[in-house]
């Protein structure tokens, strides 16, 4: 955005405060002031130089509910963004060491990841240990009451860089996976393909870096651009075949949709309009009558919790309806707000306590549910989410995927 | 293909997708924002109906006393915690503390017991935001002359984070905080302080505290020797917020799909038919079909409306709106014509060419503040026409 934009952006704002009466952390952490405040209101400021509070602006999760609500459009996260890339800028020279380690640990799910699945069971024994996690907190400034999710050995898809000829590109699809099927869930990557190539496609995978989202929410703006650039090389000559783009992780997919087309590069032109959330993209095929409808009935109720990266990107739940489709499946939609980790938030120490309180209604609700018999477990596309709900509450949490996987006679058992 | 797309969840939409959902309609909301229930109180202000169902062209008029009365109804059905009847009007506190007529109130607001008590226990929590003692004792001696009013500033340990701050506590910051496990211990600690005030005697009436949508704060209060009253809010406040958050609870609970964030752009049709919406989201647009629509965009306020020197123009099907004379008063305090502003409908609520009566789009609906030739603040029936139009547009999806 540059200045003449960002006025305009700020004069949109009618200083109603929905953003702030909805924010999820503004609600159960009287020290942030709010969306409102740190963003139009606080960028005024910034516009003339003057920079209020810049510690204030870390407590926003960026998990966009603000920009969901507001009736005027504004661009509220890019705002507190911009504002804290220019922060971090400024205390990069004076911030205090543990932190900067901190920003660059989290930040880097993917070279945790990498380090985390060359030896699985090694680092999954260490995390478990308690006395590594306090040392970690200590260290690192990572709760070690946090759920960090295990390691599994990387997912390295089925058709791995193997080329699709050019006249079964119509049939194709390039997979995005994201850090968390890559390092946590191959599984479900697996599960992914899977579907994908029961109706029909063909599953590409080029050997993608990590989207670029937990290094932005971390400070490092410029290495989420570099990362970006790289897997849009990579993706281009799909692009310009017209070939989709999925994605099974909702933040992966926000952030091919909204940061994807503001890079200067060959193919930002199209990312916008070819990246699809796996279910957005199964939903497409059925109202076009393409969908495989061969399901098995599978007598299983869940609970469901829209992660807030597919809420702000403004397609439905197209999990749920195609869900509802399947013979047998009821679902429960429980709109408990956010779950409260985002990303690598609920991680950091001084943050947990915050995350948990956001968490709790949806806690709460999980276990309502299935105490009242409503539900068994729950379902939900984010991976933070599935290991924040389960944390939170102990009850499953999987991809919707695996109802498809079950259904489709894919996999045996989605519990 | 949906049964029924609404377009615009505000408490018209919002009603319409539930009663249409309720009815085993396959029903998707798709809104811009999250309307204007968060900036009410929460009350359902149904003005003088009787008065409002001879009114020419007044969207009860247009609908009849059926439907006023069935969608007034249906409401009190879905949300047992709201009390009152389409006929008869209720009182309510003002942020200030002079009572106002309403139509259906939460239970928590029925000031009927203020009438007959000779004792009033105002409670203050320090430190709250827009509310002011004083001004409000002094309008409560005003309206209930037979009674005492005794203030009881208190303050609260939980919220030593905005003392030391010096920030105000919000309206919306107490209502949450009451209704958590531990507010709800604070306050039947609270409730032991008042004990010599005799408080067997008195009324307490509580600003702050708003217990409509929860149970366990329902419970504690059916267990007191008094009665408590509560007081409605400046906007954005919780009486609207828990309103909107139960009317989605139960939409979804129907099965019912709700997109928010993202508003429809534009709209395809074929003849008077319209067949498919484009919604603006993230990265491309998405589209959806549908045999009936339902346009709850808002009017003027909720951006259905838009509104430049020369011209009024609804956004989202083109429609014509109608546009009072004189439009732009320049009374401040006066009637507003541009309230009436809004879009003229047939006793179906299909949209009708201002001069030639005839029906524009045959599968659209118009309802809430979309509709023209009405005026919730001077006739104060902002809610009911939501209602009355929503059911009714529930009930042909
Ligand atoms: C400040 C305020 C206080 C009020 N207080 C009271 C009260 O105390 N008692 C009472 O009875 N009534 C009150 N009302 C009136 C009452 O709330 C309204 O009559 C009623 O809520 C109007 O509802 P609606 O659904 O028609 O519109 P809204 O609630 O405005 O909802 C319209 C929705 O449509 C969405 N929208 C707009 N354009 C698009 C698009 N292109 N695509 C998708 N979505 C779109 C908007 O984002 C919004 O969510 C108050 C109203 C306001 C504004
Ligand atoms: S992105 Fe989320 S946490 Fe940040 S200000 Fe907006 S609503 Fe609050
Ligand atoms: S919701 Fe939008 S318009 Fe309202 S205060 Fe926030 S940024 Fe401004
Ligand atoms: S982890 Fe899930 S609910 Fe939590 S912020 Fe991410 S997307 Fe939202």
């Amino acid at each position: 955005m540059n200045k003449l934009d960002s006025v305009k952006n700020l004069d949109a704002c009618i200083k109603c405060s929905a953003c702030t009466s909805q924010c999820p952390v503004a609600m159960v952490q009287p020290l942030f002031s709010g969306p409102k405040s740190v963003g139009p209101d606080a960028e005024r400021f910034r516009l003339e130089g003057i920079d209020i509070d810049p510690k204030c602006l870390s407590y926003c999760s960026n998990c966009k509910t603000c920009e969901v609500t507001c009736p005027s459009g504004v661009k509220i996260t890019e705002i507190i963004l911009r504002a804290r890339e220019k922060a971090s800028l400024a205390a990069q020279k004076s911030g205090t060491t543990r932190l900067q380690v901190r920003d660059l640990v989290l930040g880097r799910a993917e070279y945790l990841g990498r380090l985390g699945t060359i030896w699985p069971g090694l680092t999954n024994g260490l995390l478990k240990v308690y006395l590594v996690r306090v040392l970690m907190e200590k260290i690192l400034g990572i709760s070690r009451r946090a759920p960090l999710p295990p390691y599994q050995a990387k997912f390295k898809g089925i058709r791995n860089n193997k080329l699709v000829p050019n006249h079964r590109l119509s049939k194709a699809v390039v997979f995005f996976p994201g850090c968390f099927i890559n390092y946590n869930d191959s599984l479900t990557g697996q599960a992914v393909i899977k579907v994908l190539e029961h109706n029909g496609y063909d599953v590409i995978m080029p050997n993608f870096h990590c989207c670029g989202v937990p290094l932005q929410a971390n400070g490092k703006f410029n290495e989420a651009r570099g990362n970006a650039k790289k897997n849009l090389a990579l993706m281009n000559p799909y692009l310009q075949s017209g070939v989709p783009v999925i994605t099974g992780c909702t933040s992966c997919g926000l952030a091919l949709k909204e940061e994807y087309p503001n890079l200067e590069v060959s193919g930002s032109e199209l990312i916008g309009r070819q990246a699809y959330d796996l279910f957005e993209f199964l939903w497409e095929l059925q109202e076009g009558g393409g969908l495989k409808q061969d399901f098995q009935e599978i007598p299983v109720s869940l609970g469901y919790h829209a992660p807030c990266h597919l809420k702000a990107q403004g397609i439905g739940t197209p999990s749920v309806r195609l869900l509802r489709l399947i013979p047998g499946v009821r679902v429960s939609d429980l709109d408990t707000g956010c779950c409260g980790l985002s990303g690598s938030y609920g991680y950091k120490q001084e943050k947990y306590d915050i995350a948990r309180q956001i968490g709790e209604p949806l806690f709460q609700r999980v276990q309502e549910g299935v105490r009242i018999g409503e539900f068994q477990s729950m379902a939900t596309e984010c991976g933070g989410c599935q290991v924040q709900i389960e944390h939170g509450s102990g009850i499953a949490t999987k991809h919707p995927v695996w109802v498809f996987m079950q259904a489709y006679g894919l996999s045996p058992e989605f519990l | 293909m949906w049964d029924g797309i609404i377009i615009g969840g505000g408490l018209a939409g919002l009603l319409a997708g539930i009663r249409a959902a309720e009815r085993g309609k396959k029903v998707l909301i798709v809104s811009e924002g999250v309307g204007s229930l968060t900036y009410s109180s929460g009350v359902i202000d149904l003005g003088d109906a009787e008065r409002l169902m001879n009114q020419k062209s007044h969207p009860y008029a247009l609908l009849g006393e059926r439907v006023v009365r069935s969608a007034a109804e249906y409401f009190q059905t879905l949300f047992p915690d709201y009390w009152g009847n389409w006929r008869e009007p209720q009182f309510v506190l003002t942020p200030l503390g002079s009572p106002r007529k309403a139509g259906l109130i939460p239970r928590g607001l029925n000031t009927q017991a203020l009438s007959e008590t000779h004792k009033i226990i105002l409670m203050a929590l320090e430190g709250m935001k827009d509310f002011f003692p004083e001004v409000a004792k002094s309008n409560l001696l005003k309206a209930y002359p037979q009674a005492e009013v005794v203030l009881h500033p208190f303050r609260v340990e939980a919220f030593e984070a905005w003392y030391t701050l010096g920030k105000p506590i919000t309206g919306m910051d107490c209502g949450k905080y009451w209704r958590t496990a531990s507010g709800i211990e604070t306050l039947k600690g609270v409730w032991k302080s008042l004990d010599s005030f005799e408080p067997d005697k008195a009324v307490v009436i509580f600003p702050g505290l708003t217990s409509v949508f929860s149970q366990p704060l329902r419970e504690v209060q059916s267990n007191l020797p008094f009665s408590v009253i509560e007081m409605t809010a400046f906007p954005p406040s919780d009486g609207g917020y828990y309103l909107y958050r139960g009317l989605v609870q139960k939409f979804k609970a129907l099965g019912g799909e709700l997109l928010v964030g993202s508003g429809v752009k534009k709209v395809e049709l074929k003849g008077k038919q319209c067949h498919k919406i484009i919604v603006n989201s993230k990265g491309k647009d998405s589209e959806f079909s549908a045999r009936v629509f339902v346009l709850a965009t808002g009017g003027i306020f909720g951006g259905g409306i838009e509104v430049t020197l020369e011209a009024a123009k609804e956004m989202v099907f083109g429609l014509p709106p109608f546009v009072p004379s004189g439009w732009t008063n320049s009374e401040f305090l006066g009637e507003q014509p541009y309230a009436r502003m809004g879009v003229e409908t047939d006793n179906q609520l299909r949209p009708i060419d201002s001069a030639s009566k005839e029906v524009l789009l045959e599968n659209v609906r118009i309802i809430g503040r979309m509709l023209a030739h009405w005026d919730p603040w001077v006739e104060r029936c902002g809610g009911g026409v939501s209602l009355a139009s929503g059911w009714f547009a529930g009930e042909q999806v």
